[in-house]
């Protein structure tokens, strides 16, 4: 852009430019696309400023202000009235405050907050450089078997932060570990309220609490009463008619109530409310049960998905399909009898000097299509448990490399990926390494949102000078990325999430899905259209870029763990994405 | 008698739910709309009026609103409603065009067009605008903000450090231009990262 144009634009939008330099403008943004994004963007910049300033500066000095017309010269007229009110429209105001009596603000969110609520503080972009992020809460839901949470109330996942507040179950068996070191074993229907890192109110429910010195003085508070434990362990029934506790091992306190200061010791009961039965204690469940429990739980579920991912790796439509849960070093399965006939499902033919570092393709288009592990990809578990396997991809030096030729119609992605974190500004999930035209890149951005991506035109240079290599580089040309609203932040760490991705070029679509729900929708414009799509050279979980004339290489592993990926060259439905999700989802979802 | 007040009563309870949704969706983009009127006349004179033509345009129109699902409308809508600010855009530009410059229609056409395809990269500009504005020092992002700033103004400033004003002038300029350089690198290294 050369500066005389720069100069028309800002003369322009200063309202200093005379008639005959108009004329030249308005040419010039008729004629060149680039002097009319220049020209748009400064308009924006222009108009940010204006907001930035008049927020900065105080409300009353608005209606003090007198009109410009005190200005000892005319240049920057436009921009210099960008008092605060000018910004706002009286038409919106009407209508804004329209909405705040017909719909109390309700919808003004509506679309934004699909998702639910947050409990991390601060996520501005701004203030994440500033501030340290901080999560509300007191505890951790470690793992549950077949909870069913009452209507109404929060659901929580295995791993979730639990804040203070109420906690309602109907059936099923909950493992709370309190930030303290206390853990409580809880069985349904149960309803607890957490209060503190320290203390825990329970209404109704039996548990069994198992105190380490480190959280010694836990309070547990039932029927009017506070249990006090002065170490180990004891067990609580809390029903509408009666209350007691029980001593398993150590010592503790009761306070208030009419046992107010009275001890017990391993294997003292106390009622602390009704009359006596002489029901015991017995078939509470223990940590050692609730954990063969979810064992045989996730083990089912492990099952019923083999059974659909062996119905799925039927499917024509897929390009690949990557079922790593399915085991890296177990013995073959159904699964793994595909394709060549009997090999192990991700000990392909290369299992030689170099070890199983091979990750299969069990579509139809066969072992050509495997993925092949480099660099320090871990190998650990999969969504269901120890049983299954994943891939984790948290040092930057780990990918797992494919090739995919041909050209497609459409693309479907969709993958079960546990994000640990997203340290990196883009994180990524599927990339084609040189983002040539036609392929694409699927990665997520450290606010949380997805971003998909094709390139429409790669031809289409843009230079911009490099601060690493101190001179001008070319970057990638023409294309659009679509990002999601938010799906993650830093509460959700160790979560497992099925995303997907649906770019449909015939439909003209671009649809983002997080656990089965949409999460972004947008069209794809007649500039971004592009019907020829590609793969080449990719990776899963990190991005190879073997055409870059630089040493420097962009840190963009994911940092977490990818189990299952499936691409396909259609579009499919959301009913379709929410079923693989519903077909694969894990143990508490 | 009863049916028919029952009916009435329907009639309006749809009526009032959209009117919310109307309501809901206008004051969510009320911004973009704003900007994008903005960026289709040469000056903020008339932003007001266009969007409040606008505003009322949309209502006007709006049973002829009619986005394929409750997901798409957010999306949909912006784009509607941009369409329809063109036009009045347009026309109020042809009512002034005697008074004052004003852009050729050719010139909005373009504008508009390029203006409706970024739409969605609008979020990425507001982030890029503001982490380049922070990279500038603090006398530079005062000097640049306070030819926007109600309370300020460069001939404040002038008379304050003793520089001229023209000379001022230009050091804002220049700091505009390279606020614009910022912003263009950081969305191409965007798009080019994608």
């Amino acid at each position: 852009m050369d500066e005389a144009t720069r100069n028309l634009i800002f003369k322009a939008i200063d309202q200093t430019i005379v008639p005959a330099e108009f004329d030249r403008l308005q040419d010039a943004i008729e004629q060149d696309d680039e002097v009319r994004a220049e020209y748009l963007r400064a308009v924006t910049l222009c108009e940010s400023l204006s907001e930035i300033a008049s927020e900065a500066s105080e409300p009353n000095a608005i209606a003090s202000r007198p009109a410009h017309d005190d200005r000892t010269w005319k240049a920057p007229a436009a921009c210099a009235v960008g008092a605060h009110w000018q910004s706002l429209s009286w038409s919106m105001i009407g209508l804004a405050a329209t909405i705040l009596l017909t719909v109390g603000g309700a919808a003004f969110w509506f679309g934004l907050q699909k998702s639910g609520t947050t409990n991390v503080a601060d996520r501005g972009e701004q203030s994440v450089e500033r501030n340290e992020s901080q999560i509300a809460g007191h505890a951790t839901l470690r793992r549950s078997v077949d909870l069913k949470w009452s209507a109404g109330g929060n659901e929580y996942r295995d791993g979730d932060v639990l804040t203070n507040g109420r906690l309602q179950f109907e059936e099923g068996v909950a493992e709370i570990d309190f930030f303290c070191g206390a853990t409580l074993i809880v069985e349904g229907p149960a309803a607890l309220n957490i209060e503190s890192d320290w203390s825990v109110k329970v209404a109704s429910g039996r548990l069994r609490a198992n105190v380490p010195p480190a959280a010694r003085g836990f309070i547990v508070k039932a029927a009017g009463s506070e249990i006090i434990d002065l170490g180990t362990e004891f067990a609580l029934e809390v029903k509408s008619e009666n209350a007691r506790v029980e001593v398993i091992d150590g010592e503790l306190e009761i306070r208030g109530g009419e046992h107010d200061g009275s001890h017990l010791l391993t294997g003292e009961r106390q009622w602390l409310k009704g009359a006596d039965t002489a029901e015991s204690f017995d078939g509470l469940s223990t940590i050692d049960e609730l954990k063969s429990r979810q064992e045989n739980a996730a083990s089912e579920r492990f099952a019923a998905w083999q059974a659909h991912a062996e119905e799925l790796r039927q499917d024509d439509r897929l390009i690949a399909y990557f079922p790593i849960a399915a085991g890296q070093h177990r013995e073959p399965t159904a699964l793994a009898a595909g394709g060549d006939g009997g090999t192990e499902l991700h000990t392909g033919p290369d299992a030689n000097a170099f070890g199983s570092r091979t990750v299969r393709n069990v579509a139809r288009t066969g072992d050509g299509l495997n993925g092949k592990l480099i660099g320090p990809v871990e190998h650990s578990s999969g969504r269901f448990g120890s049983k299954s396997s994943g891939l984790n991809f948290g040092r930057p030096g780990s990918r797992v490399r494919t090739r995919i030729d041909g050209e497609y119609q459409a693309f479907s992605f969709a993958c079960w990926v546990r994000i640990d974190g997203l340290e990196h500004v883009y994180n990524a999930l599927f990339m084609s390494d040189g983002y040539e035209t036609g392929e694409l890149h699927w990665q997520i951005r450290n606010d949380g949102r997805l971003m998909f991506s094709v390139m429409v035109d790669d031809t289409q240079k843009i230079r911009r000078f490099s601060e690493l290599d101190q001179r001008e580089v070319e970057t990638a040309g023409l294309a659009r990325v679509y990002y999601s609203d938010p799906i993650w932040d830093i509460s959700k760490s160790g979560q497992w999430f099925h995303l997907a991705a649906v770019y449909d070029p015939a439909g003209r679509q671009v649809m983002q899905y997080a656990n089965g729900k949409q999460v972004g929708s947008h069209e794809i414009l007649d500039k971004f259209h592009i019907d020829t799509l590609r793969i080449g050279a990719a990776e899963i979980g990190n991005w190879g870029q073997p055409f870059r004339k630089t040493p420097w290489f962009s840190v963009r592993n994911l940092n977490g763990t990818i189990d299952e990926l499936a691409i396909f060259d259609a579009a499919l439905t959301s009913e379709e994405i929410t079923t693989l999700f519903q077909n694969g989802k894990p143990l508490g979802y | 008698m009863d049916h028919e007040s029952d009916r009435e009563q329907r009639y309006s309870d749809t009526a009032i739910q959209r009117y919310s949704e109307f309501v809901a969706l206008l004051a969510r983009h009320d911004q973009s709309i704003r900007r994008f009127v903005r960026s289709l006349l040469p000056s903020r004179d008339g932003v007001d009026d266009v969007v409040q033509d606008t505003a009322l345009e949309c209502w006007n129109k709006f049973s002829e609103f009619q986005p394929e699902s409750l997901d798409d409308s957010v999306q949909e809508f912006i784009r509607w409603a941009c369409i329809i600010a063109r036009y009045k855009a347009m026309s109020w530009q042809r009512d002034k065009a005697r008074d004052r410059l004003v852009f050729r229609e050719s010139v909005i056409e373009r504008l508009a067009q390029a203006a409706i395809d970024n739409l969605d990269q609008q979020e990425l500009e507001q982030s890029a605008i503001e982490s380049c504005l922070g990279k500038l020092h603090d006398d530079q992002r005062r000097l640049v903000l306070s030819v926007h700033s109600p309370g300020e103004s460069i001939a404040a400033i002038a008379e304050e450090t003793g520089e001229a004003a023209r000379r001022l002038y230009s050091k804002v300029n220049a700091l505009r231009k390279r606020l614009l350089d910022c912003v263009e690198q950081r969305i191409a290294a965007e798009v080019g990262n994608g």
